[in-house]
């Protein structure tokens, strides 16, 4: 030990690594740390995307899907199934996918709190309350409509009120991705009503829940990329422009 | 500027630049768990409290302690001052890195 630099003596013995005292090796060596880390924690922090969308994905793949197999257009019957099971299998896999973001949300946003768990909270009562909403309209209103009218009410509905919130999440958050998902969700919840009973759950189907899908790889892939980018431009210039994006 | 930028004591050990670097992470007005910042960081509670509680003399850190519930939870997040003297000390670690880009024009 030169104790060339200011080596005053340290008051007490840490419970500390000698090594935690230690200063980077070098600047590189300082900023890799920084940005190490900053991986890490943005890693830690942030939900897996693919665990968020896939499940109410293949919800709407699936469960719409069936649907359209039951109660094609103009009354046709693609598949005979049972009346009941189209509903039930869309209604288990919509209620394990809200299940499935629940546990994901708690376990990646737990334990942070202040302003981002307030914004997550109110969002996710937004939808609650919202879907409580339609939901008890819609109730009262489809039993006096034709099952295949109340059919395309309850769906066009429900899938309209996903992709305005999809849209309001984007403007809370400032993301565009998020955002633009919202936009797709309306823009075929509309082609899919003017389409018609049948159509409408094939759209929804095909377009919105493979959409969701494509939406959840592509968010991951871009996630990694980031990530892979914070490491990347190293030693660029625009500091913390990782983070003040996020 | 002129001359090497002066590193801040504080957070130019590396311990504490890696706790100042995950907290920085966080958005404005946030906080995270002492359990959870521990897990991110692999340290023991020992060691991440005595690192904690220099960056809280600088300043630089904010320890609340609070209740979820019945259990005791202890949050911390960076102060404006902490997160300042963060951006300060990249900056300051880019310059001596690249000189030419920050002191370029005279």
């Amino acid at each position: 030990m030169t104790g060339n630099f200011s080596h005053e003596s340290t008051d007490e013995p840490d419970p500390t690594d000698a090594r935690d005292e230690l200063p980077p090796a070098d600047p590189a060596a300082a900023l890799r740390l920084i940005a190490d880390q900053q991986a890490e924690a943005a890693r830690r922090l942030s939900p897996n995307l693919l665990w968020y969308y896939w499940p109410w994905g293949l919800a709407w793949l699936i469960g719409f899907g069936l649907f359209f197999l039951r109660f094609g257009p103009d009354g046709r019957v693609f598949v005979d199934l049972p009346t009941w099971l189209p509903l039930l299998v869309l209604l288990a896999m919509l209620v394990a996918a809200g299940i499935i973001s629940g546990i994901v949300g708690g376990r990646t946003y737990g334990q942070v709190t202040g302003d981002s768990q307030r914004r997550g909270l109110w969002y996710g009562l937004s939808w609650g309350l919202g879907f409580s909403g339609i939901s008890a309209v819609l109730g009262r209103v489809a039993e006096h409509l034709p099952e295949d009218i109340a059919g395309l009410l309850w769906a066009g509905v429900a899938v309209g009120l996903t992709g305005a919130l999809h849209m309001a999440g984007g403007a809370v958050w400032l993301d565009r991705n998020l955002f633009r998902l919202g936009v797709w969700i309306s823009v075929i919840n509309i082609a899919g009503l003017i389409a018609g009973p049948g159509w409408h759950a094939l759209v929804i189907s095909v377009l919105g829940g493979g959409g969701m899908l494509a939406a959840g790889v592509l968010f991951l892939i871009r996630d990694r990329r980031r990530g892979q980018a914070v490491t990347a431009g190293l030693p660029g210039t625009a500091s913390g422009s990782a983070r003040s994006a996020r | 500027m002129n001359g090497p930028p002066e590193l801040d004591p504080v957070i130019h050990a590396q311990a504490r630049l890696r706790v100042t670097a995950t907290l920085a992470t966080l958005h404005h007005g946030d906080r995270i768990t002492f359990p959870r910042l521990q897990d991110i960081l692999q340290m023991t509670a020992g060691n991440l409290s005595v690192h904690l509680r220099k960056l809280e003399e600088a300043g630089y850190v904010e320890i609340v302690k609070t209740h979820h519930g019945r259990t005791p939870t202890t949050l911390v997040g960076l102060t404006r001052r902490g997160r300042f003297a963060f951006e300060e000390y990249t900056l300051a670690v880019r310059a001596l890195l690249d000189p030419a880009q920050t002191e370029e024009k005279p």
